[in-house]
């Protein structure tokens, strides 16, 4: 099996490097001009030379990919365009951020769609219930559900502070408060989901012999519901986690500008608003080699999760 | 019973292209002109109250019906221009094609849609042409992989080897056997297509990349809402529940065929 993931780990080496280089050459050169985005359409050519020069825009697009990688490696991403500060740094500040948001988002979506699924008493309320809730969690936009949540727990009742982030120092009680309804907000999409394709499996599973089985034992439709059933349909929500993270990125850009986060969405976003090529570049690349990673990695737990490959 | 999903997709559907349609006949005020009322909450005269520059904000969400629709129906079009003919040519012979397409078609659907139409549409500048291209381009994938999942099950059936043993030229057996088998998933494929474009493209005038203005935009509408959530909570929460129910409204018509 170790041969296995490092194969795998090797053969996504060629993919990150495709994948970066396409998105690297068009945005510095088929999509537009980095000069032209961070200076306006109504710049004049010197002022678009000079930028050039400086930045090194006008080099060969070979030699600025291998450059900018080259950086990367070392752990520079270049000077943000507006704020001059190191990028590098700048992104390493928000990644917790997100990571945090992004965890515990999909730790309770996978928990609240196993579980309302799996649950073996009062089923038809249940569906019901999941039904809805998938319907509203995959169609609701983030920053509706956002906004409505601050409406609802902020403006009106009053219980939860409506913007902002406060890190762990500032109390446990405080960073989770303030975490609350960001995680709420970023994880109804894949509670929708991974309920979908989870229920559709259990339903699958259900109906095989084992099941049975276990229920002639004599064992408790909870025993049967969650020590027999839930371990064989989990697996293609392992598979869905996997391709989500990337689409995750996405949502949490929505749910941090949403809810005031330093996470690196709403840097991406603020990048994007004061046209600072640098800081947007890097976030882009990070997002889409991340991508790439998380959906090996997905892959590699499928594999090591489902004993019929696992022992092949 | 029968399945009331379908339903209440179409309905909402209807309900959005006659509000769409209708819009000059529908808003109480004109979208644009703008008066001393600033941030007034609702009233008989403005029933979501009126924006930062006394704009009536129910008719600019009524506008901003069309700016929806021109882009939901204009980027899945573009989607299906694209998803189509890569997905059958995948499916239906197999081979180089298929290898070339399906490796590129998965590394684009796990990449975050939302992220990539950012970057394009900074780079090419936003308007509405642009705004469709871009989400076409970032959903055609998708379209794809369906259209191929379909046209495989389709090619290994006996009417085709049928078709095939008389003659038929690839085509021919595509037009005539393939199309009007996957017909029906493809239509449910474009329903879901409008959904997921108009949900994209109010989430990225809602981070201020969308249709420039002062043309009324769903996301943008909510956006400058916002700022005044605890002063007129309509004012965002309006334009977001006409978004949630278009969104819904194709999700469901979509979704419901299998």
């Amino acid at each position: 099996m170790m041969t296995m993931i490092v194969r795998r780990l090797l053969t996504a080496i060629p993919t990150v490097v495709a994948i970066t280089a396409l998105l690297f050459f068009s945005v510095t050169h088929i999509l537009g001009s980095p000069a032209g985005m961070m200076l306006g359409q109504d710049a004049s050519p010197q002022a678009i030379a000079a930028l050039n020069a400086k930045y090194g825009f006008d080099r060969p697009a070979l030699l600025q990919y291998g450059a900018w990688m080259a950086g990367a490696a070392r752990g520079d991403l270049g000077r943000s365009f507006t704020t001059q500060q190191s990028v590098a740094r700048a992104i390493a500040d928000c990644i917790p951020v997100t990571l945090e948001l992004t965890l515990w988002s999909i730790l309770l979506a996978v928990t609240a769609a196993v579980v309302l699924n799996t649950i073996p008493v009062g089923k038809r309320a249940l569906t019901g219930v999941t039904t809805a809730a998938n319907l509203i969690g995959i169609t609701v936009p983030n920053f509706m559900l956002g906004i409505s949540l601050i409406f609802l727990f902020s403006v009106w009742l009053g219980w939860l502070p409506s913007t902002g982030w406060a890190p762990w120092s500032a109390g446990v009680g405080e960073h989770l408060r303030r975490m609350a309804m960001p995680v709420l907000t970023l994880s109804a999409y894949y509670f929708g989901v991974f309920s979908i394709v989870y229920r559709a499996e259990y339903r699958d599973v259900a109906q095989r012999m084992f099941i049975q089985v276990a229920r002639a034992k004599g064992l408790s439709e909870w025993r049967v519901a969650f020590k027999h059933a839930l371990p064989n349909a989990i697996l293609p929500v392992i598979t869905f986690v996997g391709i989500s993270m990337g689409q995750l990125t996405g949502g949490a850009v929505v749910t941090e500008t949403v809810f005031s986060m330093p996470g690196t969405g709403r840097l991406f976003v603020s990048a994007i608003a004061g046209h600072d090529f640098p800081v947007m570049l890097a976030v882009g690349m990070l997002v889409v080699a991340g991508v790439i990673v998380m959906n090996l990695l997905a892959d590699i737990a499928y594999t090591v999760a489902n004993p019929q490959i696992r022992f092949e | 019973m029968r399945d009331p999903r379908p339903i209440a997709g179409l309905a909402l559907i209807a309900a959005f292209v006659a509000v769409a349609v209708l819009a000059p006949v529908l808003a109480p005020h004109s979208p644009l002109a703008s008066s001393v009322a600033m941030i007034d909450p609702p009233s008989a005269r403005h029933w979501l109250g009126t924006d930062e520059l006394g704009r009536d904000v129910l008719s600019r969400v009524i506008y901003g019906a069309r700016t929806s629709l021109v882009i939901g129906f204009g980027a899945a079009c573009c989607a299906m221009l694209i998803g189509v003919p890569v997905g059958l040519m995948a499916g239906f012979f197999r081979g180089r094609v298929d290898m070339l397409a399906v490796p590129l078609i998965d590394l684009f659907i796990a990449l975050p849609g939302l992220v990539l139409a950012l970057i394009i549409t900074v780079m090419v500048g936003p308007s509405l042409a642009n705004l469709v291209m871009v989400l076409g381009f970032v959903m055609w994938p998708s379209v794809a992989r369906l259209v191929r999942g379909q046209t495989l099950a389709v090619r290994e059936t006996l009417y085709i080897e049928a078709a095939r043993a008389v003659g038929g030229t690839s085509a021919w057996i595509i037009r005539r056997h393939v199309w009007p088998n996957i017909r029906r998933v493809v239509a449910a494929q474009f329903a879901i297509a409008v959904s997921l474009a108009i949900f994209t493209s109010a989430s990225l005038s809602f981070l201020g990349l969308g249709i420039p203005p002062p043309t009324p935009d769903w996301g943008g509408l909510v956006r400058a809402g916002f700022d005044f959530l605890s002063l007129n909570p309509l004012m965002s929460l309006g334009p977001g529940a006409a978004v949630t129910a278009t969104v819904m409204g194709f999700y469901l018509a979509g979704s419901s065929v299998k």
